[in-house]
Parts: structure tokens; sequence; C-alpha cells
């Protein structure tokens, strides 16, 4: 009995003579009293649980900061690589430094030279240090993500850390041999990064959808130029040659539609749009064989040749199934004033006629904002008014 | 005495085997258990008598397409030409029937994500591949990310249901009529094989969509697919084997959450005589043990 409390309080007891007793309910049986000295420092913590939230002033270099006072915290045995590599990763998109090769690079760096290259042919085989090396494929595979490509530098750097048959190292080479590949796969290149401008990008989508007719001629109105117009803003309009000739064969009697919002996306930002649409051209499908020969016209007593009745000209691309698309835009407020406005500049812009037509809207719902992208990629709220709203 | 051994140790062994607790996911063996690869549906079977009502009601079906499928082999005329620039068309959309053949899922099905999508018909007649795909990943510590949608055409099969494979090796070329909104599309032929090592054996392309009113025809060569498998790009590479095609997908999966909106009008195959390439991606000789691993 004696002996069960002595060795139940005995540390207590102990610890009490040298300092009060403030532990005491962290361990009841004490075997050294060194293990005291360590709980009292609480500088190794081996989970670094808020280091990267703490930091105020978030950006690159705050961020390299914490990575070089990692690395300077002790110079013989360094430890926690993986869970500080872990716990940055996390952190990367607060710093907006998840796009960066360079910082990247640093927290490669911060795993030793040397100490995990396998000596033998069991330890290359089988994972040598195998949470070092899924730690830094985690990192290459948040970097693939993020659409980061890396360099010719990272390769020495891999090698000198896990040798030439670690995993993280065939990984790299296997995104340089895909990564480049794929990078400039899209037909519809935009650049790298992206504007944060909604007219950059309105821009940008107004070409892509116009790149349909090389003939296409992007053109930017702006609604001031129009005295009655309330919202004042920019209009991205797209117009090609066929398109104008077909705008100007349009009869007067019949109604053209505004039709809008559609979206587009441009690498992960939405664009809404708008179309000048006529009704379609009727298809006429004449099913006719030509290598019937039952009724031949002989042309004894006319000296002319016959005129071929049968060949068309080809539709162009803008006459499609669901109607005749005259015109593509977009503006900066999505409204319906803003698509008036339009339409006004059209009338000045070499057609007249367009103001006796019809112009029938149909918004599905018309919103009041393009996105707007902030730095911190926070979405605005968009304001929506939902109704089929028709005008003359 | 021997019997209570043995009991006993049975007993050991069978505590042996079930640990209850992994730091790290296990793998027990190379063997693939299921070709569904554990999203197999659970749900009970009908009772024996329904089913087989159920079957005796498709064997007339079944015996009409056998019967179909010995006069086309006793007839034996394959087509000889293919003729350059004819698109044939294997998915056409129009009617309810032909969305029959596709399967549309996301990730919400399985609880691994939040994800919607729907094929249906148009206006105009069209399919229509749509929905809103949501990275947000569900808290249950076991998914890391989320977000695709994904439509794929049923298995291909012959009469009393056995697996049978498109032959695509007369093209080389695949043509799909589509109007996107900007959005990249993935592109996935399955060519599953008999064995667990090829079932999930992928190629894979991305379909780039202009977005906007007009309607794109895309082109896509065979020789541009890339060989996958559980959606990890193999170092091993090879062309399609086109004579194993399972089945055909498009999966939206763009690290982008959002609506997105896929109008598919048809989906064919083309033989170009012009387009010479075999293989797009070159492959390099590498040290023993270092590639496929």
């Amino acid at each position: 009995m004696f002996l069960k409390k002595l060795l139940r309080y005995g540390s207590v007891f102990y610890k009490s003579k040298q300092c009060s007793v403030k532990h005491n309910f962290v361990r009841s049986i004490q075997i050294s009293t060194e293990r005291y000295e360590e709980n009292k420092k609480d500088t190794k913590a081996l989970v670094h649980k808020d280091s990267f939230e703490n930091i105020e002033n978030k950006n690159k270099n705050t961020y390299l900061e914490m990575v070089k006072i990692f690395i300077n915290r002790d110079h013989v045995y360094r430890r926690g690589h993986v869970e500080f590599i872990y716990s940055a990763l996390k952190n990367m998109e607060e710093f907006g430094v998840h796009k960066d090769l360079e910082v990247y690079k640093s927290l490669i760096d911060v795993l030793p030279k040397g100490k995990f290259v396998p000596t033998n042919i069991i330890q290359a085989e089988f994972m040598h240090y195998p949470k070092q090396q899924q730690c830094i494929i985690d990192l290459l595979e948040q970097m693939e993500d993020n659409g980061v490509m890396p360099d010719i530098e990272m390769e020495p750097l891999l090698l000198n850390i896990f040798g030439n048959r670690g995993f993280p190292v065939r990984r790299y080479w296997r995104m340089m041999y895909w990564m480049p590949k794929f990078k400039n796969l899209s037909p519809w290149p935009v650049p790298d990064p992206l504007p944060k401008d909604t007219f950059d990008l309105a821009k940008y989508a107004i070409e892509r959808i116009s790149s349909v007719d090389v003939n296409s001629v992007v053109t930017v109105y702006q609604s001031e130029d129009i005295p009655e117009s309330i919202d004042k803003t920019w209009i991205v309009s797209a117009q090609s040659k066929s398109q104008r000739m077909l705008l100007g064969q349009h009869k007067l009697k019949d109604p053209i539609y505004v039709e809008g919002p559609f979206t587009i996306w441009i690498k992960g930002n939405p664009i809404n749009y708008f179309i000048l649409r006529g009704e379609p051209k009727p298809v006429i499908e004449e099913d006719k064989d030509p290598d019937d020969v039952s009724n031949l016209k002989v042309s004894l007593f006319s000296l002319k040749p016959p005129v071929a009745k049968h060949v068309k000209v080809i539709p162009s691309v803008h006459e499609q199934e669901d109607g005749v698309i005259f015109s593509v835009c977009a503006t900066g407020t999505s409204s319906k004033d803003s698509l008036l406005s339009w339409i006004r500049h059209l009338e000045k812009d070499g057609f007249p006629n367009l103001g006796q037509v019809p112009v029938v809207f149909m918004l599905k719902s018309s919103t009041k904002e393009i996105i707007n992208l902030d730095m911190d990629n926070t979405k605005e709220k968009i304001e929506k008014e939902t109704g089929k709203i028709d005008d003359k | 005495m021997f019997i209570l051994n043995r009991n006993v140790g049975s007993f050991i062994c069978r505590n042996c085997s079930k640990r209850a607790f992994h730091t790290s996911p296990i793998l027990t063996t190379f063997w693939e258990r299921d070709d569904k690869g554990g999203y197999r549906d659970e749900s009970k079977l009908p009772q024996l008598k329904d089913r087989l009502r159920e079957g005796l009601k498709e064997l007339k079906h079944e015996v009409g397409l056998w019967s179909e499928e010995l006069k086309e082999r006793f007839e034996n005329d394959p087509i000889l030409t293919y003729r350059p620039g004819e698109v044939d068309v294997q998915w056409q959309f129009g009617t309810e029937d032909s969305l029959k053949k596709w399967l549309v899922t996301s990730d919400s099905d399985n609880n691994e994500g939040f994800s919607k999508s729907s094929l249906t018909l148009t206006k105009e007649g069209k399919g229509l591949f749509s929905g809103n795909l949501d990275m947000r990943i569900p808290k249950d510590g076991r998914v890391k990310r989320a977000g695709y949608c994904n439509m794929k055409t049923l298995r291909v099969r012959k009469s009393f249901k056995r697996e049978a494979h498109i032959d695509w090796t007369a093209y080389n070329m695949l043509v799909m009529r589509v109007r996107g909104d900007g959005r990249s599309y993935l592109l996935n032929i399955h060519a599953k094989g008999y064995y667990d090592l090829t079932w999930n054996d992928m190629y894979h392309y991305v379909l780039f969509t202009r977005g906007g009113p007009y309607w794109q025809v895309a082109r896509i060569p065979f020789s541009k697919f890339y060989f996958g498998s559980k959606g990890r790009i193999q170092d091993r590479q090879v062309s399609v084997p086109l004579d194993r095609v399972a089945s055909f997908g498009i999966t939206a999966g763009e690290r982008y959450g959002g609506d997105f909106h896929l109008e598919i009008d048809y989906i064919g195959v083309e033989f170009d005589p012009n387009h010479r390439e075999e293989f797009a991606y070159e492959m390099y000789r590498t040290a023993k043990g270092i590639a496929s691993v």
C-alpha cells in the first residue's frame, strides 16, 4: 500500500521540493527530471499548428521568412520537416504563393541532403523514409493542381535529397514529361496569370466566341456616347463582315431578339454575354437524285447553257439552326439599359434602319453585374432579378 | 486436446488478421476484388420469383438479337471501304431513347461530394449535359478532393447480355458536334479487358469548347489519346486499342466550381487518310524498375 502511494505521489513530492507544483498532472510518474525540464520550455513543438495562421501580414516575403526561421532554428538536429511542409502547403493560398515555383523549391530545400538517400537495394526498393517521400509527392501534386511547372533546378535538388530512385524524383520526371505537353494545348489561350479586370476578361470572352469567324472585329463602345443612356459602362461587341451583311439584309418587319445572359467560362471566371439573334432561315432540302436522267432538258433552240438552279450559297457559320446570330456582346453591368445602348451603337455604326426593326429583349435572368474578382477571390453578391422583359 | 488446440488456434488467427487500427492505408493484395472498385450497388435484389419473371420477359428480345447476330454472321457482308470524310455517327441525341444509352454520375451519388448533373434533351432536340460542379469536400476525413460529373455509355453487349466491344480499328478520328460553355471536358475511352489488371484501362483526351452560341465540330485523332488508369497517367504509354472499346464517356472535372453546360448533337468516328500519326507521345528508355512502379 505504501509502495503504491509512493509510486503514485513520489515524483510529485520530489518535484515540489524543486519548484512549485504546476505540472504534476502531466504525468504521475516521472522517471527522470529531464523530461520535466523539457516540458517547461515548450519551444520544440513537433507540429507547427498556428505558426502560419498567426502571421498578420501574409505575403511571399513573410512566407519565405517563416521557412528561413525553420531552417535556422536548429543546425544539428533539424526535426519535424514533414509536419512543417504539410502545414506550409496548407497555408499557401492565403499567402498568395500557391502559383510560385520559387516557394515550392524553398520548401523542398528544407529537407536534409543525403540523409534520405538509400544505401542498399532493399532500401531503394521499399521506399526509404516513406513519410518524407510521400510529403514531397504531395507537394508536387499540389504544384500540378495549381498549374506550376517545375524547372530544371528542381531535379538536382530532389536527387540530392532522395537519390535517383526516389519516388518524388520519378514524379518530377513524369511532370516534366507531361506538363509541357499539356500546357499549351488549348486552342484559345489566355495569359497566365489572368488579368483581374472584368473588362479584360469580357474582351477575351468575346474574342473567343467570335473566333468562329476570322473576319470578326471586336469593338468597344462606351454607353456614355449615347445621350439617353442611364448606365455608364463599356460594351464589348463583335461583328464580322458576313454578320453585317446578314443584318443589312434583315427585313424591317421581322423582329430581332436580344437574348441572354449566357455564361462563358474563361479559366474559371464566368462571363455573361448576350446575342443579337434573328429568326432561323428556313432550310430547303431538295431531295433530288443527281444521277436521274429521266427528265433531261435538251437545249436545241436556246444557245445559252442551262443555269444550274440547284447551286446554292453556302450558309455562313452565323446561320445556326436556332437562329441567325447578328452580333455578340458583353457589357459592364449586363443591364437592360446597357443593352439598349448597344443597339443604339449598332444603329449608329452602319445600320440606320435598326431603329425601325422591333427589338425584343428576352433576358432570362438579368444579372446586375458580371462577377467581380477581388484580390482575395471573394465573389461579390450578384443581384438577380428574374423575369422576361419585353420591349420595343 | 487436438480439437481444442485447433479451435484456439483459429480463434487467435481470426483476431490477428483483423487489426483494428491502421496508421496508413493497407494494401493486402494486388488483386482487384471488384470491377466497380467498391462502388457496386449493394441494394437487395428482388425475389427470385420476380427475377425469373423479368428474365423471361427479356428472353424474347434477346433471342431476337441472337438470331440477328446469326444472320449477320452467315450473310458475312463486312464494310470493305471506309470512305474518307464520312462520319459514322455512333451516338446521336434527339429522342428520349437516345438518352437511355447513357449513364450520368457525379460525386454526390457516392456521398463523396456535392456536384449534381443531368443529361436531358434541349428544345431543339439535342443532348444537354449540364449541372453544377462543387469543389467542396465532405468533412468525413476520407475524401481528399471532390468535384466531378460524368456521363458514359452503357457497356456494349451482345445478345443474352454478353459483354462485347466496339471495333473502331477502321477509323482514326473522333468527331463530335458540340456547343459548350468555354470549359474543357475530358473524353474517356474505356478499353476494359478480361483480367483485373486491365479493368481500369482508360484513354483520355481533352475536349476544349469554344463557348458562345456557335456549334463546333471537334475532330480529335485517336492517336492523341493517352493511357491512364484510375485517373493517373501511366508511364508505359500505348495507343488506344480500337478493337477493345467498351464504353465512351465525357467528364466535367475542371478544377473551377460552378455551373457547366455542354450541348451534344452527335458523337461519331471518321477515317482520315491524311492523318498518319499512330501515337502522339514519344517514349524513352529508362533504367530498370524506374518506370511503371
